[in-house]
């Protein structure tokens, strides 16, 4: 028991630090709050590193310790930390402001547990705690497009939890057991198989926000505060790609064809997410369908899960560029303003270096090297077509394509004469322009020191 | 051993840098163009360093060190017979279009800072000897040529732009799916190029994939038809020294990857393949040519004709892969890198002058112009010089380039060589007929002069000498003495196996 309790020190850290978070809250200090928040995630990520190396189970196999797990809370506890940072412009004064730093630990605490997850009830575990922090966040504002937003969110979080829940059901029926590792006796009984799967991808799918389950998203994101968009788009989204990793890794193929069900899922989301957020003007929805998009290229690695010595590793680096890339590219729309017309002139005379960040977070949402979104994409090509699956890594590369369309349609503008009075620039904050310039930073760090991710995952 | 590639590669990125920084503190036109100046010229000295410490037939002067060992991805830089020349001539163009854009004054120091950067991306392409590294500065080409264009070309430069960043950004996918799979299929797996090349990966269908894959990504950026039609539109809308860098040194890359890595990566591929290449560079090689003959626009005309030597360039590269002895392939290989070397400068001054000549008279379209001869002779006969040059005339650059180019096709594919030979008539025909019209003929007398002010009508200024003069000069030096730079090639295609 206390071999257990010494290997999830980081995850009683995050749950800590949110009750301290909420004890500042209750005391009306919301600036403590927020340092509590900040330092309790970047210790808890700091706790997690001697662990590395490990590949084990806790509490009888129910939470697995590994690669994927210790990464997960490498990437995600400091993008929490970071989005808490992103909240203060928008929030600094308001009522309640101590809980939302609060609620962010505590959707962090979920993803960690999602992508640690070795049972079925810490995937369900994991999707509720992410999901009733997420939607409150979302609702912050307490207007009517927030309210909106947050209720459609809800709805769909309760209608696909209650299908996931009812699809586990045939598997706990099938197997006796609600350890993945147990899964291994679903061998020959199809449906039970079938109906799990599908119950997963649907409750996971909808917290990743896989097309088609998807839906919540752009009026999520663009209801709710910005820095909501980047927290919901990034944390949330990795904790549930890693947990269908983990759910994926110990389901035997005899039992279902998944790789082809996701290598198609993939396909779709990919090509629906680039195509929807080509007509998109508002760039929140844009980022969200882009989100949608990126969701699709993380579906590659595990398609390619222990069929490809890259599978870990491409999702890992992928991970970690995409926190940095998006977070970085929210926080300049959080300065610029949501509309795509505000960014005309924004590179050439108003913001150059606002400007320049941003065609760096796009351009590596693209893949264009050196930045991380390229050795993200170039991981992840690679592990598909070592599994097999050509066909996918040329639909990802056509995507790829398709996706520069997309996020020139932001950067061109950028860099025609300004109309005038497009970004009145007041909204400039110091919180702002660090995560900017974290971003970049960590954008162009993890392409060029890829070689530190893969020394633990290879 | 001194670094001297690495210094080479990233002396003009640093320069950029400087001024990036130094811009903080507000710069002046004249010193961010001086600075753009002093280290071109640096990097150009550094690159003759590098061919005076010796090249050998292998890859020599290595410099390595580990990157992404995990993924046998590194930093390699070597050079050999083959990018020792392109790397040459592409510090020479950028010091030479540097000189001539010192009178840009709108955003100057984004100019100069650009125009470094892109030297850094072109000068790692040609150095590079890791396949991650050869593409993570084939992509940084991209975007900083998307830049120039959109930021100083002419009227329609947004779209000119966007067409040659997605035309070529699509080439770039199918070159990745190429390079992956030359990674994958490794024992072991690594991007060193030098593995690669001594022991080429692939066989069977994966090895036609890939370079089937690999062709078109090159295919499209040298560009060979029909895949060529973002040329004329780049070109038409970059500001003139832009455009001595596309046609001049980015275009190269694609004929250096066809070379680098499908002749020497998919030989076996490559050879199946070869009489369908050659066919597409023959029909390329005239295409661009007749194209060229129907255009008024000069720059239009040299923006066409570079489709039409870089089909012989390809031709060349096919020639030396179907090739069974070892005699036509030498004469095809060291052809295509001299007739690469050639273009570069030949065409380089060509967009210098044509945009000299639009500088001055307004326009580009030759029925507008004439007898530019008789009143700026300096510049009349520069142009008629370098365009003898792209004709093909003996004692001038282009001459010793297709000659043996022609020659090694001879001997593989006797057809394709009498057929191609058609092109260098047309080129001669529309060149003459560009003299003849622009340079030649009655002067226009006065009329045009008071609309665009006769103060612009001066002949070569120092600047402009300083720009294009060093290139006419290496046209005849290459046309005269092309051992120069034959022997360090031919050292290095005569090592290749046959």
């Amino acid at each position: 028991m206390s071999r257990d309790l010494g290997l999830i020190i980081p995850e009683i850290a995050i749950v800590i630090t949110a009750v301290l978070a909420l004890v500042a809250e209750m005391l009306r200090r919301p600036r403590l709050a927020l340092i509590a928040t900040v330092v309790g995630l970047l210790a808890a990520a700091l706790l997690t590193i001697p662990l590395f190396g490990e590949d084990t189970t806790v509490f009888l196999g129910t939470y697995r310790i590994d690669d994927l797990s210790l990464w997960a809370k490498v990437i995600i506890l400091p993008a929490t930390a970071l989005s808490a940072i992103l909240f203060i412009p928008e929030i600094r004064g308001t009522d309640r402001e101590g809980t939302v730093y609060s609620l962010l630990s505590f959707v962090a605490a979920g993803s960690v547990i999602l992508a640690g997850a070795g049972d079925i009830m810490f995937i369900v575990l994991g999707v509720l705690i992410s999901s009733l922090g997420s939607f409150v966040l979302v609702a912050y504002p307490r207007d009517d497009r927030a309210t909106e937003a947050a209720m459609k969110y809800f709805v769909f979080g309760s209608v696909t939890g209650a299908m996931m829940i009812f699809g586990l059901t045939y598997w706990f029926g099938a197997t006796g057991s609600t350890l993945l590792s147990e899964l291994d006796r679903l061998d020959g009984r199809e449906l039970a198989g079938i109906a799990g799967l599908l119950g997963v991808l649907i409750g996971l799918g909808y917290k990743a926000s896989i097309a088609p389950f998807h839906f919540w998203a752009p009026d999520a994101y663009d209801g709710g505060p910005v820095a909501a968009a980047a927290f919901i788009s990034i944390v949330p989204k990795i904790g549930a790609i890693f947990g269908i990793a983990q759910v994926m890794r110990s389901l035997p193929e005899s039992a279902v064809e998944w790789p082809l069900l996701i290598a198609l899922l993939a396909a779709f989301s990919m090509t629906f997410g680039n195509l929807a957020a080509l007509v998109q003007t508002n760039l929140i929805r844009l980022l969200a369908y882009s989100s949608i998009a990126q969701a699709g290229y993380f579906l590659l690695a595990i398609v390619a899960l222990d069929r490809s010595d890259l599978d870990i590793s491409a999702l890992v680096v992928f991970a970690a560029a995409y926190a940095a890339m998006n977070l970085g590219a929210f926080a300049v729309v959080g300065w610029a303003g949501r509309d795509l017309e505000g960014f005309r002139g924004v590179g050439r005379t108003l913001a150059p270096w606002h400007g320049a960040a941003m065609v760096i977070f796009l351009l590596s949402l693209v893949g264009v090297p050196p930045l991380g979104g390229f050795v993200g994409k170039l991981l992840l090509f690679g592990a598909a077509i070592d599994a097999g699956y050509t066909w996918l890594a040329v639909v990802g590369i056509l995507n790829t394509v398709l996706s520069l369309a997309v996020y020139l349609r932001v950067i061109v503008p950028m860099y025609q004469p300004a109309d005038g009075d497009a970004v009145s620039g007041e909204s400039r904050s110091i919180a702002r322009t660090s995560i900017t310039v974290l971003s970049v930073l960590l954008t162009l760090g993890i392409g060029i020191g890829a070689q530190v991710i893969l020394t633990t995952t290879i | 051993m001194f670094p001297l590639l690495t210094l080479t590669v990233f002396l003009p990125l640093a320069g950029a840098i400087l001024l990036v920084i130094a811009s903080q503190i507000g710069l002046s036109p004249r010193t961010s163009h001086a600075i753009g100046i002093i280290i071109s010229g640096l990097t150009l000295i550094s690159a003759l360093a590098v061919w005076l410490r010796g090249v050998d037939g292998e890859f020599s002067q290595i410099e390595q060190v580990e990157w992404i060992p995990s993924l046998g991805a590194g930093y390699r830089l070597g050079v050999d017979g083959i990018s020792l020349p392109l790397v040459l001539v592409t510090t020479v163009l950028f010091f030479a279009s540097l000189i001539f854009s010192a009178e840009i004054r709108e955003r100057a120091t984004a100019y100069v800072a650009l125009f470094l950067a892109l030297e850094t991306a072109c000068l790692g392409v040609f150095l590079s000897l890791d396949l991650v590294l050869f593409y993570v500065f084939w992509e940084v080409t991209l975007v900083g040529m998307y830049f120039i264009i959109a930021g100083w070309g002419h009227e329609h430069r947004q779209r000119a732009a966007l067409t040659f960043f997605i035309y070529t950004l699509l080439g770039s996918l199918p070159l990745l799916l190429g390079i992956l799979a030359l990674y994958l299929e490794g024992d072991p797996r690594t991007f060193d190029m030098r593995a690669i090349i001594a022991d080429p990966p692939l066989s069977g269908s994966i090895a036609t994939f890939a370079f089937a894959a690999l062709f078109i990504a090159f295919a499209i950026k040298i560009p060979i038809f029909p895949v060529h039609t973002w040329l004329p539109t780049a070109h038409v809308e970059a500001p003139t020294a832009g455009s001595v860098i596309l046609a001049g040194v980015l275009l190269k890359l694609g004929t250096y990857g066809l070379l680098r890595i499908g002749l020497q990566m998919t030989p076996d591929a490559f050879r199946d393949a070869a009489p369908y290449v050659a066919i597409i560079a023959v029909i390329s090689a005239l295409y661009g040519a007749f194209i060229a003959l129907a255009q008024s626009d000069l720059k239009r005309l040299v923006a066409y004709t570079s489709v039409n030597h870089m089909g012989y360039v390809a031709l060349g590269i096919a020639a030396a892969a179907a090739a069974t002895s070892a005699g036509d392939r030498d004469f095809a290989l060291d052809g295509a890198v001299l007739q690469m070397v050639s273009h570069g400068i030949v065409t380089g001054a060509l967009f210098l002058l044509v945009g000299m000549v639009q500088e001055r008279t307004g326009t580009r379209e030759m029925g507008e112009i004439s007898g530019l001869l008789g009143r700026v002779p300096r510049l009349g006969w520069a142009f008629i010089l370098a365009a003898f040059a792209s004709l093909g005339l003996p004692g001038l650059a282009h001459f010793p380039a297709e000659f043996q180019i022609f020659l090694g096709t001879f001997g593989v594919w006797p057809v394709a060589a009498a057929i191609v030979v058609i092109g260098i008539v047309v080129t001669a025909g529309l060149y003459l007929r560009a003299i003849q019209a622009a340079f030649l003929g009655p002067s226009p007398d006065g009329s045009n002069d008071d609309a665009s002010g006769t103060s612009r009508f001066g002949d070569l200024s120092f600047r402009e000498i300083g720009a294009v003069g060093p290139l006419l000069v290496l046209t005849v030096a290459i046309g005269v003495y092309p051992t120069m730079l034959l022997d360090a090639i031919h050292r290095t295609i005569d090592l290749l196996p046959v």
